[in-house]
């Protein structure tokens, strides 16, 4: 008898590849011998777009870098251009910004749980998250007009005001116990388990020499969250959740608490905004906005990651070079490592639990 | 980080910050790195065109026991050591900087057209880069 091997397509049109990814599978009848990840479908040219246009033409564009979490990208670009040129932020601009940044975090965890359970075959989380996120949609509409795109941080602080503080309280009161049924639906439902535990095992010498970082990387046991070390967070109190598993469990589960630490942290801003005055802040006047030349450095910690902007400036009013790091870059790419010897019926699996959101790799 | 035991065996690095600009040796020096120090994750390369051909590479570790970031900055003629073998994320990065600037990667054997489409001519974030030049996309080469 001999052996054959043969090669698959999965995606691009599968709709468990989140986007358009295309992985080529080596396969030995349903053994993954070799995975190569093929991408650019979603190539924008971001980065060469940012060195034809000035600094606030760019900004409404970095949101589509990862549209389920455009905040993050509208405040890393903000940061660069305040730290170049030496603005601090007010503490009431840091609680709303972190307030927004929370906010979109769980936004795009509870995609993610749907989308996840959704590839594996459940249909109803989908919906029950969808429902959670609408909510959180809703009041982003109501703020900024608009329900993914929100462009609502500008350099120096924040659009307008912040205002319906008594939508977001609701949101938070009711997130936790919705968060709990999930949990009793999934978490120790047998046939997800079966299809989770100990699936994609991730050690993190690994996860570290493929620079996965994000929950993907907590969910192997490293203490790594740069929120820590965040001017943005600081003086909120949060937890930063480490789990040991390093499976696609681990990695379920890890976002599930991740998600009830950012309530956490919007009670805490919260009750800040409560009580504190009308906004006072001194924006950055755009117009014919220059850096001085040099290099800039920012980063954060994104939903999927850790995101980082690096601007060199020559000190025009137009970057010369602006580069992205995003998280699910690496994640596509350790692919080629962590599919090797599964099944492809797992590939699923482990590829959705990666959480990987194809406009972030393409740029 | 002490860095005067990596100056005196690399002499001829400048150290500015947390930047170590180097001419030559990128293997040699990183591998020499990673073994004194901490530094276990390789975050991102960065590359700059600076016009003429020439590219900076801008190697970006970052040391999870010291939480401390080190950037490593070389500046290449169209080619360079692969570290791919070293750290499994800079094929990545490798692989897009190749797509984007052009700068082959000796050693990397996965190098291929990433964003671009693969009979896309020219390396789209160089300076000297023609926009709106239709003889760079598509076309067969009798246009050129």
């Amino acid at each position: 008898m001999t052996i054959t091997t043969f090669k698959l397509n999965l995606g691009p049109q599968h709709p468990s590849t989140h986007g358009v990814l295309r992985l080529v599978l080596e396969l030995e009848g349903e053994k993954i011998l070799s995975c190569e990840p093929d991408i650019g479908y979603l190539h924008r040219g971001m980065e060469k777009m940012a060195e034809r246009i000035s600094y606030i033409q760019y900004l409404p564009t970095v949101d589509r870098i990862d549209y389920l979490a455009g905040c993050f990208y509208s405040e890393l670009l903000c940061r660069i251009v305040e730290n170049a040129l030496g603005v601090e932020l007010p503490d009431k601009v840091r609680a709303i910004r972190v307030m927004l940044l929370e906010l979109n975090r769980i936004a795009s965890h509870l995609l993610w749980v749907g989308a996840f359970l959704m590839d594996l075959g459940a249909v109803s989380p989908f919906f029950y998250a969808f429902r959670e996120r609408e909510m959180i949609l809703r009041y982003f509409e109501k703020l900024t007009g608009q329900r993914m795109m929100y462009n609502y941080f500008v350099f120096g602080g924040v659009r307008k005001d912040i205002d319906y503080l008594g939508d977001v309280e609701e949101i938070i009161s009711i997130l936790p116990e919705k968060i709990d049924d999930y949990e009793k639906i999934i978490t120790e439902n047998p046939i997800f388990l079966r299809r989770t535990k100990g699936k994609g095992m991730l050690d993190i010498d690994t996860a570290l020499n493929y620079a996965v970082t994000g929950v993907n990387l907590r969910a192997s046991g490293m203490d790594y969250d740069t929120r820590r070390s965040d001017y943005l967070y600081r003086g909120f109190d949060f937890g930063v959740v480490i789990l040991d598993e390093g499976d696609a469990w681990a990695r379920y589960k890890a976002r599930i608490m991740e998600m009830r630490e950012s309530v956490n942290i919007i009670h805490q801003a919260l009750e800040y905004l409560k009580i504190s005055p009308a906004l006072e802040q001194k924006l950055i006047n755009p117009v014919n906005l220059k850096l001085p030349a040099g290099d800039y450095y920012a980063e954060i910690e994104a939903p999927r990651g850790l995101a980082s902007c690096f601007v060199r400036s020559t000190g025009e009013d137009k970057p010369y070079r602006l580069k992205w790091r995003t998280g699910s870059y690496y994640s596509v790419n350790l692919l080629r490592k962590i599919l090797v010897g599964e099944y492809l019926n797992d590939a699923i699996a482990i590829a959705g639990s990666l959480d990987i959101i194809l406009p972030e790799v393409d740029k | 980080m002490d860095w005067s035991e990596f100056l005196r065996i690399f002499n001829d690095c400048e150290l500015d910050g947390n930047k170590i600009i180097i001419k030559s040796k990128l293997r040699e020096v990183i591998n020499f790195v990673i073994a004194n120090y901490t530094y276990n994750m390789l975050k991102e390369i960065i590359a700059n065109d600076k016009g003429e051909g020439k590219t900076e590479l801008i190697y970006h570790f970052y040391s999870t026991d010291d939480e401390e970031d080190m950037f490593i900055s070389i500046t290449v003629d169209g080619e360079v050591e692969s570290i791919a073998d070293i750290f499994k994320s800079a094929a990545a990065d490798e692989n897009e900087i190749y797509d984007l600037f052009g700068v082959k990667f000796i050693g990397n054997e996965n190098l291929k057209r990433l964003y671009m489409p693969e009979d896309w001519k020219g390396f789209p974030l160089r300076k000297d880069y023609i926009q709106d030049d239709t003889r760079l996309a598509w076309n067969d080469d009798n246009n050129v």
